[in-house]
């Protein structure tokens, strides 16, 4: 992954439900703290119950990430809370932060509130995009949810992520497909895709984009 | 190249009850379900599904949406969560009274009152024994998985169609917002659906007298009649509809007993026990009413050692597991509450403790 992507201040990981934000920003935070000793990332998720960064806060920490939660007692709760802190990392010169958005129209919503904050940041914005899930399988549907969720959230999206998967039944023509899928909104949106996420036990996908292999944080026990 | 695409099981039953021929949702949000609405509002608009999609100011709202839908023998859906499933309860008795056929889903999460929004089987007496008034069923499934909840979904519709009996797709919360590869079924053709033109509010034209659909009866012959017909109704459907999966049961003398997701994390224990050198199997009930009594009294048999039921719930279904072994084999259970997801290792620990 090229320097000029991590160097930014401020990472922020939007799309739609179900994309794969978590697993994305997770998995930059781990690969951001081994490049750099400060690193914090925000769960700012308003909208998912489960499968959530807050879930895997205690891993994170392990790693000297800094994992940034509502208050305690309000993590199972059905409100959208954002810690103050997430506006007070942002404006840390010491501290990397990554922002881990909830999906969709109401989960984007919250960019608008960090707004003060985010203007004067150098802050990156990543669309990340299964070409496999409903309402992001075409081209056309990919290209006007970049340009809904941004309006609301009063942001440009700064570059895409290739995510396309069926978890361990992904296929090499699914993934060429969903990557050059995503080229071509690439394309015509003129947003730089910077990497597409491979799970890191498929050595046998080859990707047409930068390769991020990823280990699966949001699975289930059993 | 799969068919597959990557769905949330919300997701995946709102889909599948689209391909099987339902143009009518009614709805009213809350966790952990409200991607269904949410699904519905988009899709249903759509040109290829040309369908309706209507928020509900409430639960209450929504269920007499179905009776009214539902009355027109056309398929209808909605969904809730456990308070809001509560809040249903006297329409589902209405509507099994008036035998008419829909389809509910409940995606159970932690209780009772508002509880808490994490997955829970606390449901499984509400769902089973009839949480309205007065002597009814409903059919009811319990899948694992998403493709299986695809495939019952499907099913749920045909079935209510063909018995004019609400059906009941009873998931927890992680089956709801877990996600999975699924593969669904092409689009139902609509023409081809049961038409219920004999007794529907479809229109007179004129033509003929107006039908009636209703559960009132002031005549009590005439109500034991309408009682005495539902519940040769219901003896057909025990007959024809039990469902369950055998895993691992051959040569088992531990027989774990489980539904839903449990039933799925269960098979991962009975994989731990017989590395173990214990001999388990699952037995899993899909059909949670009928229950497969019969078939699981099958394995009261002298070289089973132990039924070891699952639940995330105090103990609910066990009391099916216990009619249907009738003291012939000890029967144990193991459980958490309140939105708690046991591992499969706290669970093989318990069997443990037991064998």
């Amino acid at each position: 992954m090229g320097n000029r992507i991590t160097d930014h201040k401020v990472h922020i990981f939007v799309g739609m439900f179900g994309s794969g934000k978590t697993e994305a920003a997770i998995n930059f935070s781990i690969r951001m703290r081994n490049i750099f000793d400060k690193v914090s990332i925000a769960d700012i998720d308003i909208i998912s119950p489960y499968f959530r960064t807050r879930d895997k806060a205690e891993f994170l920490e392990n790693k000297d990430i800094k994992v940034i939660l509502p208050p305690k007692i309000y993590l199972n709760a059905d409100l959208p809370i954002i810690s103050p802190a997430v506006g007070g990392y942002i404006s840390n010169p010491e501290y990397k932060i990554i922002l881990d958005v909830g999906g969709n129209d109401d989960g984007i919503m919250v960019i608008g509130s960090l707004n003060n904050f985010l203007q004067n940041a150098d802050a990156a914005v990543y669309f990340v995009i299964n070409t496999m899930r409903p309402f992001t399988d075409s081209e056309e549907k990919i290209s006007s949810h970049i340009d809904r969720l941004s309006q609301k959230a009063r942001i440009n999206v700064n570059y895409l992520i290739c995510n396309t998967n069926i978890v361990e039944q992904t296929s090499q023509g699914d993934l060429t497909l969903g990557e050059k899928m995503v080229m071509r909104v690439s394309q015509n949106k003129n947003i730089p895709v910077a990497f597409t996420m491979v799970n890191e036990d498929r050595k046998d996908l080859q990707t047409l984009n930068e390769r991020f292999e990823i280990k699966r944080f949001m699975k289930t026990e059993w | 190249m799969s068919g597959k695409v990557m769905v949330k099981g919300t997701e995946a039953i709102a889909e599948a009850a689209i391909r099987a021929g339902c143009r009518l949702y009614f709805g009213y949000p809350i966790t952990p379900q409200s991607e269904l609405p949410e699904y519905m509002a988009r899709r249903m608009p759509e040109k290829e599904v040309n369908g309706v999609f209507l928020q509900a100011e409430s639960e209450v709202a929504a269920v007499n949406m179905i009776y009214g839908a539902a009355c027109t023998g056309k398929r209808s859906l909605t969904s809730t969560s456990s308070p809001g499933f509560s809040l249903m309860q006297e329409s589902m008795s209405y509507l099994a009274g008036a035998e008419l056929p829909a389809v509910f889903v409940n995606v159970v999460r932690g209780g009772p009152g508002l509880g808490d929004i994490q997955p829970a089987q606390c449901d499984y007496f509400q769902a089973t024994k009839g949480g309205g008034h007065g002597d009814y069923r409903l059919l009811v499934y319990g899948p694992e998985s998403l493709q299986e909840a695809v495939e019952l979904t499907v099913k749920a519709f045909d079935k209510a169609d063909k018995y004019r009996n609400p059906v009941l797709l009873l998931a927890d919360g992680l089956l709801g917002q877990m996600m999975e590869p699924v593969e669904f079924p092409d689009f139902s053709n609509l023409e081809k659906l049961e038409k219920h033109s004999s007794w529907a509010l479809q229109g007179t034209e004129l033509e003929r007298k107006a039908h009636k659909v209703t559960s009132f009866n002031i005549d009590p012959v005439g109500l034991e009649k309408m009682n005495l017909n539902l519940q040769k109704k219901y003896a057909e459907m025990e007959k024809n509809e039990k469902m369950y999966e055998e895993y691992m049961m051959d040569d088992a003398e531990v027989v774990i007993v489980s539904y839903g997701t449990i039933g799925r994390i269960a098979k991962s224990v009975a994989k731990m026990a017989r590395n173990k050198g214990i001999k388990a199997g699952v037995f899993r009930p899909i059909t949670l009413w009928p229950f497969p009594y019969a078939e699981l009294a099958k394995w009261a048999k002298k070289e089973t050692k132990l039924f070891f039921t699952v639940e995330m719930s105090a103990g609910q279904m066990i009391e099916d597991v216990r009619l249907a072994v009738e003291g012939r084999c000890p029967v144990k259970f193991y459980g958490r509450m309140g939105g708690m997801v046991p591992t499969p290792t706290e669970i093989f620990d318990k069997l443990m403790e037991l064998v």
